[in-house]
């Protein structure tokens, strides 16, 4: 599957092009809201710490979903209705964040509770938001819903840090700099000369044109031939 | 299932463009060149109309007869000339708070006989702008030029806000009210600048209290309890005067009656301010004025009346009895709001009647002049503050409608259908003869054309302007001409400077039903939602127009599904997190549709789903994010979301080795900017890329010691953004572009629960010597054509910028291998060579002019000149065609001729 293996690689690429200038921790508390009747009621899901922001090293720990709980699941599932998941982060400065998020509870059974979740930063590496991806989403009318609740016992879960990367500048170093290597190079005089074909050589060109001309011009028959 | 829904709605967005240049200009392929206009072009394919904004003080110029002196709310200072209402000169002050124009000084006629027509002293305008510091200028009403200029910065700043100003025998004196304690009058020589006494001139007064006073030259008036109390400030020994009424008075409104004398009106009386008394003189109308007539005190009053008329009376303002020569009842159309009279100037010819001249202005901006008892002209300054447009189709015309509708009838009989068929034909057969013969009249760039179809290339159009003041305008153009205007008196902006918004629920594609616009505020009233729903190529309601609704609106937007009427319903999200969908019969289209709300000061944005379960509609909340940080020092500034009528061509650029790589063109993208101080860099600028369907922050980039103002255009995959690099001192502009990478997820339909987290996003940042006010880019109708960003400029102009030259992907350093198609080395400043500047020398500015124009961003096509001439093309053809035929004839009879011999 194309996003299973995208998604890693471009993970570590994301790490390794900006970081944070002091490297912090993060713990989230985990709840999720499945009870189709009591759809404000979110109960305990796991908690995840992340031990290092810069690398993104965490440990995760989730319970095995109950009987209850997984039938819970399937019935959101089956009624294609949202899988809600609220996150209450807790980090260095000990204050509290609250974020939502959210995917298609049938993408997540037929996903059998493989998802991602993404934590965005700031500049400051105070979180943005926590998203919840599942890969390979397709189309849920598509699938059959008669999965085994077996099949819905434990959450597979990855967490990924997504840091705020810093703007480029207007590159007028760079810029100086090729220009001043031009000019360097123009002195040498080994400039390469990099002319179209007709600037190059039109002085040899012209003449074969007028000639071409001239012999058309002088042939009056071949010229108006086509006239009746 | 309707997971990829586009979302259009926003409680947020429109930090839009319009609000500076206005807009405008786009469209299709078409016309010439648009760049390196030739001269004869000028005016071909552009307008413009000059405001002034709405009036604040206005006087009609005592020195030379035909000129009106006008300062306004936009802090404009500007002449009109009484016979047209045309713009004779304008100056236009400081943006914002630091020009407000507080004080107007015209000298009158009357006062001045010592200077000749014609000729000027350096009193005759005098304008105080700002506060802190206070800028007070004197000009010369003929040219416009400014004579002289002192500047004012108050002692105390808290004070200073509450500054009244008045003018008297050349010295102008500056009063700062401390409510609750005492006021300073400071006197000044108005040419210099120089203190008249050495010392403030400070006047107990305890009893002085905001919003219950004002300044009556030379009188500060209050109305306390039952009590109106008034006391000069220019005397040497001011003594206090009052007058006692019989009820509290505090509660009612205390207003100038303005003209010569210091009266005021409280209630409907009004009272004059005497050194030593107040005296009752008579009872005022709904608007009013004094002057002097023949040295007699003539009140001027003037009602509305309910057959769209205006009454106008006057009498004596002494005994009360009525003045006969001065009396009309005058046409008033409703469109122009309650007027009030800002000025009257009076000429007797002897003993003859009196002939007047008045000059209103109404709630709604519009500036008025009636003379001979009737408007004169009009000038509608509701313009200059446009906060939403939208450019309509003009429908087919009839014949092309009918072929239309019979396409779309697949019922009848088949004698019906060959009857409609036929009838259509020979219609088409006539109006094909009718275009032959009247070339002329139907080339697409004839100005004067008055039936509203649409023209062969859709340039024709009708732009709807809804304004600040609830009045919206039908505007063709190509003449620049008000098809129609509408003034919806109980219609305000939305809080947080959220303006007006406009939805067009129909287009004019869908005969025969008419094309639907919705105008969405708040009731002036009570703050709740209300809503007028009219045809924007007639201006007329439909439904009935207005709609008040009994809840307050905190999101809003247009479902997607329409019924088979393809009317887009409008989606609500009330304050109580309640959906509601307007007509209510299309609430199960609301089902799976999202919405997102933005909190600007906390910085958070909030996602819900609509459910349709058991015949109601429920918001769900499915996400949240708070941009804000800790403690909440981020605030937002901009979200700039995508054009909801944007199509994308092209799904990926070719690179050099063949391959392609792939846009990631996510409709449900939404760039937020937020702003806040930093403890080591000062400020700190950040831009968040959102996709508002599935709560996730795609990408985030910051930029340091940044600061606003921010502009932001977003359209297909890249956003552009300026602002102020506080660090280099200089205005920047960043391009970001997204893309997927060198494969789709699917190519088919998006969905955002299902795209890739992690797009590739490609950035860079330019240097533009000038300064941005307004970002927008070109659109068409199919998104073939290339995408070019409108740049407003501080100086007026507008710019019309490549987007190769915004592409983020310009190398710095040229590869070795082949140069990548259209794209070109990296230079850090972004060239502004003024043949891009789309609207020439004619300068939108700060003050919001109306421009039009057009421009095609990828050259024109198919088109001919707009001086083709067809007269000659056809005496041409006509021409070469006889003279064949001659020469064949004359040919046949040279052969038979030869033949013979």
């Amino acid at each position: 599957m194309f996003l299973k293996l995208y998604l890693p690689l471009m993970f570590i690429a994301s790490i390794s092009a900006s970081s944070l200038e002091y490297d912090g921790w993060l713990h989230i508390n985990l709840y999720h809201a499945i009870d189709m009747d009591l759809p404000n009621k979110f109960t305990p899901r796991g908690n995840v710490t992340i031990s290092s922001l810069n690398s993104g090293s965490f440990t995760i720990v989730q319970e095995p979903l109950s009987n209850n709980e997984r039938i819970k699941i399937k019935k959101l599932a089956e009624n294609d209705k949202v899988y809600r998941l609220k996150a209450v982060v807790s980090g260095q400065d000990g204050e509290e964040a609250t974020f939502l998020t959210y995917s298609r509870a049938c993408a997540l059974a037929a996903s059998q509770l493989t998802d991602s979740l993404w934590v965005s930063l700031n500049h400051l590496g105070h979180v943005l938001g926590v998203s919840q991806s599942i890969s390979g989403t397709g189309n849920c009318r598509d699938q059959s819903f008669n999965h085994q609740v077996d099949a819905l016992e434990e959450f597979n879960t990855d967490v990924f840090v997504k840091h705020t990367e810093l703007a480029p500048i207007p590159d007028t170093a760079s810029f100086i700099q090729k220009m001043e290597r031009e000019r360097e190079a123009r002195e040498r005089g080994d400039v390469k000369d990099n002319r179209g074909f007709l600037a190059k050589y039109w002085m040899y060109l012209l003449p074969v044109v007028v000639l071409v001309l001239l012999s058309g011009a002088s042939n009056p028959e071949g010229g108006g031939g086509g006239a009746r | 299932m309707k997971i990829n829904f586009r979302l259009l709605a926003m409680n947020l967005s429109n930090f839009s463009p319009r609000n500076y240049v206005l807009l405008v200009a786009t469209f299709f392929c078409f016309i010439q060149n648009s760049q390196q206009l030739y001269e004869d072009q000028i005016g071909k394919f552009d307008w413009k109309h000059n405001f002034v904004g709405k009036v604040k003080y206005a006087y009609f110029d005592g020195t030379a007869g035909d000129r009106i002196i006008v300062a306004t709310e936009q802090n404009v200072l500007a002449a009109l000339s009484v016979r047209t209402g045309d713009i004779l000169w304008r100056k236009i002050m400081e943006k914002d708070i630091r020009g407000t124009i507080q004080y107007l000084h015209v000298t009158q006629s009357d006062k001045n006989e010592l200077t000749r027509p014609g000729e000027y002293n350096d009193y005759d305008i005098i304008t105080i702008s700002g506060t802190s510091p206070a800028m007070v200028r004197g000009w010369n009403p003929n040219t416009g030029n400014i004579i002289w200029e002192w500047s004012l910065t108050p002692n105390t700043q808290a004070n200073a806000e509450n500054s009244l100003w008045i003018f008297r025998d050349l010295v102008l004196y500056h009063i700062v009210p401390v409510y609750g304690s005492h006021i300073e009058v400071t006197g000044y020589y108005a040419k210099t600048g120089h203190h008249v006494k050495s010392t403030t001139t400070r006047v107990s007064a305890p009893w002085i209290v905001q919003g219950k006073c004002i300044v009556v030259a030379p009188y500060f008036v209050c109305t306390i309890g039952s009590q109106l109390v008034a006391v000069n400030l220019l005397a040497e020994n001011s003594v206090l005067v009052a007058k006692d009424f019989d009820r509290d008075i505090s509660g009612s409104d205390l207003k100038l009656l303005k003209g010569v004398e210091a009266t005021v009106i409280v209630g409907n009386e009004a009272y004059t301010l005497h050194s030593d008394k107040i005296t009752l003189r008579s009872n005022v109308d709904s608007f009013n004025f004094n002057l002097k007539i023949n040295n007699e005190n003539i009140l001027i009053a003037g009602s509305l009346q309910e057959d769209k008329s205006i009454r106008i009376s006057s009498k004596y303002l002494d005994s009360g009895e009525a003045y006969n020569d001065l009396y009309l009842v005058a046409h008033f159309p409703e469109t122009l709001g309650s007027p009030q009279i800002l000025d009257v100037q009076c000429k007797s010819k002897g003993s003859g009647p009196v002939a007047c001249r008045m000059l209103l202005s109404s709630d709604n901006a519009a500036v008025i002049l009636m003379q001979q008892g009737k408007i004169k002209w009009v000038r509608e300054e509701a313009l200059a503050s446009i906060v939403a447009v939208e450019m309509i189709d003009l429908p087919l015309a009839d014949f092309e409608g009918s072929i239309q509708s019979e396409l779309q009838n697949k019922d009848g009989d088949i004698f019906g259908t060959l009857l409609r068929r036929i009838s259509n034909q020979i219609l088409q057969l006539r109006n094909m003869i009718l275009t032959v013969i009247g070339l002329d009249g139907h080339r697409p760039d004839q100005t004067n054309d008055v039936d509203l179809t649409r023209d062969a290339f859709g340039l024709h159009k009708m732009i709807v302007a809804v304004t600040e003041h609830g009045k919206i305008f039908g505007i063709d153009n190509i003449s620049g001409k008000y098809y129609w205007i509408k003034h919806l008196p109980n219609f305000k902006g939305f809080n947080e400077h959220q303006s007006l918004k406009i939805f067009v629920q129909r287009t004019s594609r869908h005969f025969p039903n008419p094309p639907m616009c919705v105008v969405i505020g708040r009731n002036k009233i009570n703050g709740n939602g209300i809503l007028y729903q009219f045809n924007p190529i007639s201006g007329q309601p439909i439904n009935g127009g207005i709609t008040t609704l009994n809840y307050k609106i905190q999101q809003m937007t247009l479902l997607h599904d329409t019924e088979s009427d393809f009317l887009k319903a409008i989606l609500i999200l009330d304050h109580e997190n309640k959906v509601h969908v307007i007509p209510e019969k299309a609430a199960k289209l609301a089902h799976k549709m999202y919405l997102y709300t933005a909190d600007k000061t906390r910085g958070t944005l909030s996602g819900y789903l609509v459910e349709y379960s058991n015949q109601q509609l429920d918001a769900v909340p499915i996400w949240e994010v708070h941009l804000g940080g800790a403690g909440n020092i981020q605030k937002i500034t901009n979200i700039a979301m995508k054009s909801a009528i944007e199509h994308v061509h092209s799904q990926g650029r070719v690179l050099n080795d063949r391959s392609v790589l792939y846009k990631y063109i996510n409709p449900n993208l939404v760039a937020v900017a937020t702003q806040g101080p930093d403890s080591i860099h000062k400020y700190v600028l950040n831009v968040h890329l959102i996709d508002v369907v599935s709560g996730a922050v795609v990408t985030s980039l910051t930029h340091r010691r940044a600061k606003g103002p921010i502009h932001m255009v977003h359209s297909e995959n890249w956003l552009v953004y300026s602002y102020y690099n506080d660090k280099v001192r200089r205005t920047e502009m960043t391009s970001v572009e997204l893309y997927e990478g060198k494969s789709q997820a699917n190519s088919t339909i998006w969905s955002s629960l299902d795209a890739p987290q992690l797009p590739m996003v490609e950035k860079q940042s330019y240097i533009i010597p000038a300064n941005v006010v307004s970002l927008k880019e070109t659109i068409t109708e199919k998104g073939i054509t290339n995408k070019h960003v409108l740049i407003g400029l501080s100086t007026g102009g507008v710019i019309e910028m490549p987007w190769v030259l915004l592409d983020p992907r310009r190398p710095i350093l040229l590869p070795n291998q082949g140069r990548e198609e259209g794209v070109i080395p990296y230079i850090p400043e972004l060239p502004l060579p003024s043949e891009n500047v789309i609207n020439y020398n004619q300068s939108v500015a700060a003050i919001k002019d109306f421009f039009v124009t057009r421009i095609a961003p990828s050259k024109s096509f198919d088109l001919l000149k707009e001086d083709f001439d067809y007269i000659l093309i056809t005496v041409v053809l006509a021409a070469l065609t006889i003279s064949s035929c001659v020469a064949k004839h004359l040919s046949s009879r040279k052969t038979i001729k030869q033949a013979w011999k």
